[in-house]
């Protein structure tokens, strides 16, 4: 039986013939391919969806595809992270929300606050989510419970500190990011940087593959000498720097604050990495899968909603297709369709 | 092989453990004594505090919640998650507004609504996570997106239509003394009482303890986990009809608080996350807690924007304690 592997039970075989064998690679390669498949599915969606009105796949839609689906990848990424070492950061919608309202607040109109407002911000949201961390390595707290409650804290204290009205303004610096200039939207650029070194962290560095080690086996993680406690607190932290980040962008994007701002991002930031391929029980995923994830439901969504189906079915089709990624991307099937890769035994 | 073979808690009924110890392993504990302290400041902060009005009222506000967790205490006991809640919850809320007819029979009819459709995405989400090997928060986060889907359609905005039985006899007391909201309660926590000493119940904690030893013990781990879905989601069902009884009206959105509270409430209520230990009455007293909570943080003169602060605050506190109070039994220590 391999439903549901948690960190602490035996790893399945798939798991020990990927990394134990010397076969990480091929490994790597079903991942991008997955990815690929989904960038796929998105340019097809797009082109498709030509002919049903004016508009439709157009440059200026594709840019605004990718513009509004920026926010779910950055918070994406730190997700996956977290996902990787097998936990989940529910705490993602109260960060966004935090790190839009301190940029709104610390740097608000000014150009030149930026400079230390925007790493002072990440540091802030960076610390929160090592205290996420620290409660889950040290205190052994699930990570479901402690950044669900961390998560509510933040929206708490949020609150608090505000008194429920926000003040400042939107940097233009930051709405500038999205806004055409002669060479491009510059936040475009961005998007293609921040993947690529993502997808570095992740698989190029030693902190990267330890992630992955420690998603597989935590137990063998632990054994081979891995500074688990540590790995757990930094990716924590990881997560809430990208949540911060994301809310900081979102802020420039809408040019405005509001209390529930990230709430609409945290299940698209598990929808995104769970569509990219991430195994939700860890040690699998690369994060051009997110990216792709992210990308192929803000184009869904786009497409459904200027179609003007009603909301109801709009939601019921983003279900669907969360659905129908996992069935698509289950072992047996992705053994069946990969290359020597006997069908996993009776379980 | 025996279930008891591979029941982690088989051992300890055979030599009874002191009773300190027993009280201390126990989740239970920790919430039980937690709300007696909230209990007593809610007494001493309001002076109307103990009338059987207010207390019906907490009651009242408490029960959607406790059966929403009563249900998703039964997924995570299988070492799963069912995110579904949320949108069941908004699901069968905005269909018994719109379904339940007049009178006691009309609120039969919302029941019966209620309680099938929660019967039926439990029973996909089982048989798609045991017999499809889904990842259940996955595959749980989509059936929760769909039902809310399915939620709007049937009502795009607040209204429908709740009888007058519904909104005032199921929310008030029975024979002017036992709210109907604790009779509800303590059934469904009957109910419960029974069934975990049927061979589901005793399988249920097997198969959350330890999965590959049930399947060598020879339990049909998949209709252990299939039938665990089914009643969760008639418990959500459930709790949709309460809510539409308390708040008298449907909401396509009502559910969507549901998704963390439930958790939090479990957690609350001492039910391991890594499955295989704890129980429904811990979370139906942890949501409890959460209700009273709020009432007592307004009653302290606490500001409302702080709420969640202490909410998450006790969350961590909660599960810290039992876990180091499980360091005391003996039985937590086997299952550490």
């Amino acid at each position: 039986m391999s439903a549901e592997t948690r960190p602490g039970t035996p790893v399945r075989p798939a798991d020990t013939r990927g990394s134990a064998s010397g076969r990480g690679l091929s490994r790597l390669d079903r991942d991008l391919r997955n990815a690929l498949v989904l960038f796929a599915v998105s340019i097809v969606l797009i082109f498709a969806s030509r002919g049903l009105g004016p508009g439709f796949g157009s440059l200026a839609q594709i840019k605004a595809i990718l513009l509004i689906s920026s926010f779910v990848m950055v918070v994406a990424f730190g997700q996956q992270m977290v996902v990787l070492i097998g936990g989940l950061d529910l705490s993602v919608a109260s960060m966004m929300t935090l790190g839009g309202i301190l940029a709104f607040n610390w740097i608000g109109d000014s150009s030149a606050a930026l400079v230390w407002g925007v790493p002072a911000i990440l540091l802030v949201t960076a610390a929160i989510g090592a205290c996420s961390g620290i409660g889950i390595s040290l205190l052994g707290v699930p990570p479901f419970i402690m950044t669900l409650a961390m998560g509510i804290m933040l929206y708490g204290a949020t609150l608090g500190f505000t008194q429920g009205t926000p003040t400042g303004a939107a940097s233009p610096m930051l709405s500038a990011l999205f806004a055409p200039t002669a060479i491009g939207v510059p936040m475009l650029y961005l998007m293609v940087l921040f993947t690529l070194a993502g997808w570095f962290v992740q698989t190029r560095t030693a902190f990267g593959r330890r992630l992955y080690a420690l998603g597989i086996n935590p137990t063998a993680a632990y054994v081979a000498g891995l500074p688990v406690r540590r790995l757990t607190i930094a990716t924590y932290a990881i997560s809430g720097a990208s949540a911060g980040l994301g809310g900081i962008l979102l802020v420039g994007y809408v040019s405005g604050v509001t209390l529930m701002m990230g709430q609409s991002y945290l299940l698209p930031s598990v929808a995104a990495v769970v569509i990219g391929g991430t195994s939700i029980v860890g040690g699998r995923g690369i994060y051009p899968g997110a990216v792709a994830g992210a990308i192929l439901l803000t184009t869904l969504s786009t497409i459904v909603s200027s179609l003007g189906i009603p909301e109801g079915w709009r939601t019921i089709i983003y279900g669907a297709v969360i659905f129908v990624a996992l069935v698509l991307l289950r072992d047996d099937l992705q053994h069946l369709l990969g290359r020597r890769r006997r069908k996993p035994g009776k379980d | 092989m025996s279930v008891e073979a591979v029941n982690p808690r088989a051992g300890a009924m055979l030599r009874p453990e002191p009773w300190y110890r027993r009280m201390l392993g126990d989740g239970t504990t920790v919430i039980v004594a937690i709300l007696v302290v909230l209990l007593v400041v809610f007494a001493a902060t309001q002076s109307d505090a103990l009338t059987q009005s207010v207390l019906t009222d907490i009651l009242n506000n408490s029960l959607p919640l406790a059966l929403a967790a009563a249900g998703g205490t039964l997924v995570v006991l299988t070492r799963g998650f069912d995110l579904s809640v949320a949108g069941v919850v908004s699901l069968t809320n905005v269909l018994v507004a719109v379904h339940a007819g007049d009178g006691p029979l009309g609120a039969l009819q919302g029941l019966a609504v209620a309680v099938a459709v929660g019967a039926l995405v439990g029973a996909v989400n089982g048989v798609l996570v045991a017999y499809w090997n889904l990842q259940s928060i996955a595959l749980t986060l989509a059936s929760m997106i769909v039902c809310s889907g399915a939620a709007l359609l049937v009502l795009d905005a607040p209204g429908g239509n709740v009888s007058d039985f519904m909104v005032y006899d199921l929310t008030d007391r029975i024979a002017g003394t036992v709210p109907v909201a604790l009779a509800v309660g303590v059934g469904v926590y009957a109910v419960w009482f029974l069934l975990r000493r049927t061979d589901w119940g005793i399988r249920l904690y097997a198969v959350g303890a330890d999965e590959t030893a049930a399947v060598l013990a020879g339990i049909p781990v998949r209709r252990t986990k299939v039938i665990a879905y089914v009643l969760a989601g008639i418990c959500y069902g459930l709790a949709g009809f309460m809510l539409t009884a308390l708040t008298a009206t449907g909401t396509p959105n009502v559910g969507d608080p549901y998704l963390l509270l439930v958790f939090a409430a479990i957690a609350l209520g001492g039910t391991s996350f890594a499955g295989g230990r704890g129980g429904v009455a811990g979370s139906m007293l942890g949501a409890l807690t959460l209700t009273l909570l709020q009432k007592v943080l307004f009653s302290t003169g606490v500001s409302s924007f702080y709420t969640g602060i202490f909410q998450g605050a006790v969350m961590v506190l909660a599960v810290v304690i039992a876990a180091i109070s499980a360091r005391f039994s003996s039985q937590g220590e086997a299952r550490s």
